[in-house]
């Protein structure tokens, strides 16, 4: 239950922006870099098992994985710079 | 130059000597997570906070319009009143500092000015619903918010790579690191170097130096000046905890240290869009905590989480209070600069001699330790 004064006065609308921002880029970063970390990780294992093919996808989850990490830190970045 | 000049040149100063002591004291907080995973070198992580923090000031400009609009009345403000609200904040800094309490430098800032306008210009002057809703509220909010971020990330970051050989991974979770610390450093200068301009900004509104009062912009050498200024600070705090590095911050793997930088930058730069004033030492405490706490509740130091709140509690009153002494010292000397000039002596001596104290005490601390460890 809100305090009546804190209802009127907080903006809540943006404060659950802020929540629900928070929330899904630290997680979803923090998620994607360690597919990333997975994928890199069994690529070079996979190559060293002689296994092209799994070294291959694992390589190609490493990439999008990051590049996904990357596009998430040029887009906060460019909304904050845009505003 | 006249006497209102004269007070716009020290408040300035003044200004910008907080936002200098602002990144020193903080730098500890940026770069300790970096350098305790060994993810980079002390003297690189440094100077890369220090860039960063240049840059993050470029970022935005929301949170410099909180503290100039949203916080006290512009109308009601003097010059002489933002001098005694910085005085009231860089006091309560010193005290805390040499106490060794986690206070937030930004709660100490707002509680310094809205106590020397309360002091000065009476209740009404102070924006209350702007101070809950723009700066209590969400000074509770994050700190909780980047634990939960980070707890949450780190949880999901095991759960992905629990089973993978721990050499490799770590070295990939270091590099993330250059990544992670990077923004983090970004996000502190964009929230803490705003705060300053905001108050530069208000003293130049109370100088009749901004022309649109209802709508003012931050001017280009303000925000020059404290990105400078900040990034100065980062830099030169930075070599004194390169010398006390290794022992004093506890061990922490480089996943935990992506997760609690990643969590610590995202809440920072969310609440610096929407134009709130954090305490990044905080919200960055916050993410450590949360990272650490998701593994292993025993690894969090609570007392420290304690000693945060009791800060927490006491800054912004304690910050006003000393803010509204300050305006009445002021008041006695008139409205020109004399009273300005004598605060600043007396705060620079009482400073010096702290400063003094404590190296003191820390050296004969150093000695005692010393003899404690020498063979018998």
């Amino acid at each position: 239950m809100i305090p009546p004064l804190a209802a009127e006065v907080v903006d809540w609308g943006s404060l659950l922006e802020v929540i629900v921002v928070s929330l899904v880029g630290g997680v979803g970063v923090t998620a994607a870099f360690s597919l990333a970390v997975l994928g890199a990780v069994r690529s070079v294992d996979s190559a060293r098992e002689r296994r092209p093919v799994a070294a291959g996808v694992f390589g190609a989850v490493a990439i999008a994985a990051l590049s996904g990490c990357l596009a998430a830190i040029v887009y906060g970045i460019a909304i904050m710079v845009s505003k | 130059m006249d006497s209102g000049d004269a007070v716009l040149v020290i408040v300035v100063a003044v200004a910008l000597a907080f936002d200098f002591t602002n990144g020193f004291h903080d730098t500890a907080n940026v770069v300790a997570t970096s350098i305790s995973t060994r993810a980079v070198p002390p003297r690189g992580a440094v100077a890369f906070a220090a860039v960063l923090n240049f840059v993050g000031a470029f970022v935005s400009l929301e949170v410099a319009a909180t503290v100039a609009k949203d916080v006290v009345r512009a109308d009601a403000v003097t010059p002489t009143i933002i001098f005694a609200g910085l005085i009231g904040a860089i006091a309560w800094n010193l005290v805390t500092w040499y106490y060794g309490l986690p206070a937030s430098s930004s709660h100490a800032l707002i509680g310094g000015v809205v106590g020397a306008v309360f002091a000065a210009a009476g209740a009404g002057a102070v924006l209350g619903d702007g101070l809950l809703g723009k700066v209590i509220v969400p000074a509770i909010v994050a700190p909780i918010l980047a634990f939960v971020v980070a707890g949450t990330a780190i949880t999901g970051a095991y759960n992905i790579v629990g089973r993978l050989r721990p050499g490799p991974t770590a070295s990939g979770f270091r590099l993330g690191q250059l990544a992670s610390g990077g923004v983090l450093a970004l996000a502190h200068g964009t929230n803490d170097a705003q705060k300053t301009m905001g108050v530069i900004l208000l003293a130049l509104i109370a100088h009749g130096s901004i022309p649109d009062a209802a709508e003012p912009q931050v001017p280009f050498w303000v925000v020059v000046s404290a990105a400078t200024a900040i990034a100065l600070g980062t830099y030169s705090g930075g070599w004194r905890i390169i010398k006390t590095m290794g022992s004093r911050i506890h061990k922490m793997d480089s996943a935990q240290g992506f997760a609690a930088q990643g969590a610590g930058a995202v809440v920072i730069l969310a609440a610096s869009h929407s134009g709130y004033p954090l305490s990044t030492t905080h919200v960055i405490s916050g993410g450590v905590m949360g990272a650490g706490a998701a593994k292993r509740l025993s690894a969090v130091r609570w007392g420290v989480a304690g000693n945060i709140v009791v800060a927490w509690i006491l800054t912004l009153p304690a910050a006003a209070l000393i803010g509204a002494a300050t305006f009445g010292l002021t008041y006695l000397f008139g409205a020109g600069a004399a009273g300005p000039l004598v605060v600043t002596v007396l705060i620079a001596v009482l400073t010096a001699a702290a400063l003094v104290r404590r190296s003191r005490q820390l050296s004969l601390a150093g000695e005692a330790e010393a003899a404690a460890e020498a063979p018998s």
